[in-house]
């Protein structure tokens, strides 16, 4: 059984930052769970499918973040406690609808946590949610530590009922994916029967119809509330203080950056000179709170990730009460004392409170960064960013490639997210050109095809993958079709949303919970679009070659290219060779005139291996995921595969 | 001969304007590839010396190590090179060729050196529409499906790699001067390669003034008729002016000012208008429609002459003084024009840097000032 539903409440169990957040929403009984895959928030809703039916849980992939704050949405309009997980910039994709949701309130308890990633650890931008709370009036909390979690996401539901308002817990990666000790609370038994009650008011949204008119009404109405949830914040046991009575400097921190505070003036002992005020309740402000304890302080430091949300935010409670707080000097990302780039560590909060306080610190010889780069560039193995053995990913670029290259126009690749990204790199040859956020790629291609009529005759091709075209790759693709442009959108369905981890989406035939789904044929859909639609195996190299260059020198207008091969990592693949393949050493070329290296220096699957001492390729066995592509990569056929009989 | 690599051909001559697609280098690995007349480079190889730089026509190309190789002399100041004799020709009844764009010479001594033995493969052209791409025949019968007038340019000299890795032994093609130029390099054995033999067993060289860059010449033709449905084109003797294009939707005639915006700049660097380093040379006589000008360089090139002769593959005569010279004009006007260019560009004999032609400078003194 999964600790997740252990019905011990005061257990103490190791749980991942996520796991604890998802305890905090079966404690609550979430009912309905909805989000998209992205790094570091994919495990929440695994997690919640995992126990869906144990639980009385409906949890699903959507097709997009929007898509499912608004499925949550339903939810609790219907009286279900209901939940939202996405990555931070998902809450872009979702921001329209989450404006409107501010303003029309929600019913039964609603919390959408969004996972951001400071320093882009796994992502391609350092966005961050928390101005999203500010920017539509929602109340937001930030827990510091994996007790916390559980707790606040709890309490969160609670909130949100009280105040018909939905509530943002937002988490980092740092919290995310790193595991501390939880104890476990009640889990509760519900029936409560979904119905959605419109037949009161009309400016009543809980019996009423749930709109957002009339908006300055209902603007005021919220404003309202998040006032009385301010009141509720400066109680909250979320918001603690640990220093002197009048500190010499007061650190205002949340988040994970609490935990670097509290280890940064442990390894300084200024706990008698600094304090830490560690919010939880990041907006609105507790001003009362934060007031008395700027009031006490003899300055000032921020320790947040990555704007300066709780900086601006104080800054502006403290200019309209200085008359109380008194002049003050603050240092945080504004003046520079803390960068506002990248994640936030120990270290920085060191190099700030030295600064500041005038302290010395030596935590690592001064040449210890000089040394530790050199030894990494040149003592440490090179691994590179790269596909694994047997991806589609590299045959296919391999594919686009060369067909780019023979076209000899100088043509190019919008990237998209996926895998597939790192095809700016070697990995994929450096076909991508340009990379922003999911569906950019066939929408920035469907600008760049229009640009014919400028002298543009450089051959345009977007890369999108499966996931990615239902999330955001139709609407740039219609607009392609619709508007004449001339470009190739070529769909890399590898089955699955295979970067975060395999998690189903409408193309395929199985729900987030495990059970059979209708499928939504992705050529058919193309074709129903309007374009012209091939489709090809990228392991069929000489084929989709052909396909490529046939539409790439003599296509009009929008067209779609298909290049379907399962994920070699996918479950239903893994493990499972089809080839078995070894390396002729007598026909190996070698660095010979002829092919200098073809598999081992340019192709670069990682299954092969440059044999040095023996001056061949070979296999390594281990890794080799039998795709057999390299023999037909091989110039002097050297590269052998059959068939493994199963 | 400086011997360099990939990246020096790449920027000595394809950044140049210098290639002229002849598939020199193509087929040799997977780096360089011919597609609609264009050489490209998919990916960067790291040798320092390879086949591709030593094989290209248009860089550090040797006229006396050919010469010497070919000729067993120098490379001299003649206008169309080293020859035994100059003949008019048409194929013989033999052949059993039916009617040609031009007087089938070409097709005929192949078919001929096929069935003879002489050489176990030809490499010809096909083609597309008006792209060109190199075939290997071994079939004698197969040949005439191969003659057609083609414009633009195609990689022949990739073909005879390709023969060559296929393991042929006595290689025959048909090619234009810089296509011959190249196989003539590739026979010298420039990377001194150990048990080296020459594998060409007949080079027929087509005199050529200049070709079109396919992918350009495609351009012109697009807006103007359906290329995927071209049949034949053709450019009528003067007066006309024009190429006669002829597709599934008609023919159009296309003014030769606007076809000549299609001929590679790399052309007006070439010197040799005869196929100077062939064994035979075959080319349209001017005003004589139904006749060739056959000029045999090489003591097996003019056996195989005159054994088809004998054979009643060929109709033969020698050719008048008044030809010769008019020949001998037009030829030597190109070689200087050629010469002239790369000498302006400091592209022949260069001090520093790669050269696309070393000669000795005294006869290269004197072919500037004939």
């Amino acid at each position: 059984m999964s600790v997740l539903t252990d019905k011990n409440a005061g257990k103490t169990a190791l749980l991942m930052g996520n796991e604890a957040l998802v305890r905090g929403a079966l404690e609550a009984g979430v009912r309905v769970a909805a989000g998209y895959p992205g790094t570091p928030s994919s495990d929440i809703i695994e997690n919640l499918a995992k126990v869906a039916d144990e639980r009385n849980i409906y949890v699903e992939w959507s097709v997009n973040e929007k898509v499912s704050l608004e499925v949550a949405a339903a939810g609790s309009f219907a009286g279900l406690r209901s939940l939202c997980v996405m990555k931070q910039n998902g809450v872009n994709v979702a921001s329209d609808f989450l404006l409107h949701l501010a303003l029309s309130g929600t019913r039964a308890g609603m919390v959408l946590i969004p996972c951001d990633d400071p320093g882009s650890i796994s992502s391609v931008n350092e966005g961050e949610s928390r101005h999203f709370a500010r920017l539509v009036e929602v109340p937001l909390l930030e827990p510091g530590n994996f007790q916390e979690a559980r707790e606040m996401v709890r309490w969160a539901f609670e909130l949100s009922e009280q105040f018909r308002t939905l509530v943002m817990v937002r988490s980092v990666t740092r919290l995310s994916h790193a595991s501390g000790n939880v104890t476990l609370g009640e889990l509760p038994e519900s029936d409560t029967k979904a119905y959605f009650r419109f037949d009161g008011n009309l400016l009543d949204a809980q019996t009423g119809p749930v709109i957002t008119a009339p908006v300055p009404m209902r603007h005021a109405n919220q404003q309202k509330k998040l006032k009385q949830i301010a009141e509720v914040f400066e109680t909250s046991k979320f918001n603690t203080y640990t220093g002197p009575e009048k500190p010499e400097l007061l650190i205002i921190t949340s988040s994970a950056c609490s935990l670097y505070s509290v280890e940064a003036v442990s390894l300084l002992k200024l706990e008698d000179r600094v304090g830490i005020l560690k919010l939880g309740t990041t907006w609105p402000l507790p001003e009362k709170l934060v007031k008395s304890h700027i009031t006490k302080a003899g300055a000032v430091l921020f320790v947040e990730e990555v704007l300066p949300f709780l900086e601006e935010n104080v800054k502006v409670l403290a200019l309209d009460s200085i008359e109380e707080t008194g002049i003050k000097k603050y240092y945080g990302k504004i003046n520079g004392t803390i960068p506002s780039v990248n994640e936030m560590n120990p270290d920085h909060v060191i190099k700030a409170l030295t600064s500041i306080i005038g302290v010395e610190y030596s935590g690592m010889p001064a040449d210890y960064e000089q040394k530790a780069n050199i030894a990494m560039f040149t003592k440490a193995p090179a691994r590179e960013l790269t596909f694994c053995p047997g991806c589609p990913h590299r045959a296919s670029f391999w594919s686009i490639h060369n067909s780019l290259a023979m076209d000899n126009r100088d043509g190019f690749v919008c990237g998209d997210i996926g895998c597939y990204t790192m095809a700016i790199l070697g990995a994929g040859f450096n076909s991508i050109k340009t990379a922003h956020a999911m569906g950019s790629g066939t929408g920035i291609a469907s600008g760049f095809g229009k640009l014919g009529m400028f002298g543009m005759e450089q051959p345009v091709v977007s890369v999108c993958g499966d996931s990615t075209f239902f999330h955001a790759g139709m609407p740039p693709l219609v607009n392609a079709i619709h508007n004449g442009s001339d470009m190739l959108m070529i769909i890399l369905d590898n089955r699955g949303t295979a970067m975060t981890g395999f998690q189903p989406h409408p193309g395929l035939e199985v729900d987030a919970m495990g059970n059979r789904a209708d499928a939504t044929d992705i050529a058919e859909v193309c074709r129903a679009l309007g374009a012209t639609v091939v489709t090809s195996d990228p392991f069929d190299i000489a084929g989709t070659q052909e396909k490529l260059m046939d539409t790439i020198e003599n296509g009009k207008g929008a067209r779609v290219m298909i290049l379907r091969q399962i994920c070699a990592l996918s479950p239903e693949k893994k493990g499972k060779k089809q080839y078995e393949v070894t390396v002729d050493t007598s026909l190996c070329r070698g660095t010979d005139c002829g092919c200098d290296r073809l598999c081992t220096r340019v192709f670069r699957c990682p299954g092969l291996v440059w044999n040095k001492a023996g001056g061949h390729a070979q296999i390594d066995e281990i890794i080799c995921a039998g795709c057999g592509v390299c023999t037909d990569i091989c110039p002097a056929g050297a590269i052998k595969r059959s068939e493994v009989t199963k | 001969m400086q011997l360099a690599g990939s990246k020096e051909l790449v920027s000595g001559v394809i950044k140049n304007d210098l290639c002229i697609g002849c598939g020199a280098c193509v087929s040799l690995c997977p780096y360089f590839k011919s597609h609609n007349g264009k050489t490209v480079m998919l990916f960067q190889c790291s040798r320092d010396k390879g086949r591709c730089f030593a094989y290209c026509p248009r860089v550090e190309v040797d006229l006396d190590g050919i010469s010497q190789y070919i000729y067993g002399r120098p490379y001299g100041t003649e206008a169309m090179g080293n020859y035994i004799t100059i003949r008019s020709s048409r194929a013989g009844a033999a052949a059993g060729l039916k009617t040609f764009q031009t007087a089938g010479t070409v097709s005929s001594l192949m078919m001929f050196a096929l069935g003879k033995g002489v050489i176990d493969s030809a490499v010809v052209t096909a083609r597309d529409g008006v792209k060109g791409k190199p075939v290997v025949v071994t079939d004698a019968s197969k040949i005439p499906g191969y003659a057609a007038t083609g414009y633009s340019a195609a990689p022949v000299a990739s073909g005879f790699n390709e023969a060559m890795n296929a393991g042929y032994k006595k290689i025959g093609i048909v090619g234009t001067p810089c296509q011959v130029n190249a196989v003539a390099q590739i026979r010298t054995n420039p990377m001194e390669t150990e048990n080296f033999t020459d594998p060409s067993g007949m080079v027929i060289g087509l005199f050529c003034t200049w070709a079109l860059d396919t992918g350009a010449f495609l351009k012109i033709l697009r807006d103007k008729t359906d290329i995927a449905s071209i049949k034949r084109y053709d450019i009528p003797p003067p007066p006309a002016g024009v190429m006669k294009v002829q597709s599934g939707s008609g023919t159009v005639d296309i003014p030769l000012t606007e076809i000549r915006g299609a001929i590679p700049g790399s052309c007006s660097y070439c010197h040799d208008m005869t196929a100077e380093f062939a064994d035979i040379s075959v080319g349209v006589f001017e005003g004589r429609e139904k006749l060739n000008i056959l000029i045999t360089r090489t003591r097996r090139g003019e056996e195989l002459v005159q054994a088809a002769i004998s054979a009643g593959f060929l109709e033969a005569e020698t050719l008048g003084d008044k030809d010769i010279s008019e020949l001998a004009a037009a030829s030597m006007n190109k070689k200087k024009r050629a010469l002239a260019r790369l000498a302006l560009e400091n592209k022949i004999n260069s001090a520093e840097g790669i050269s696309v032609l070393r000669m000795n400078g005294e006869i290269l003194k004197q072919l500037e000032t004939m």
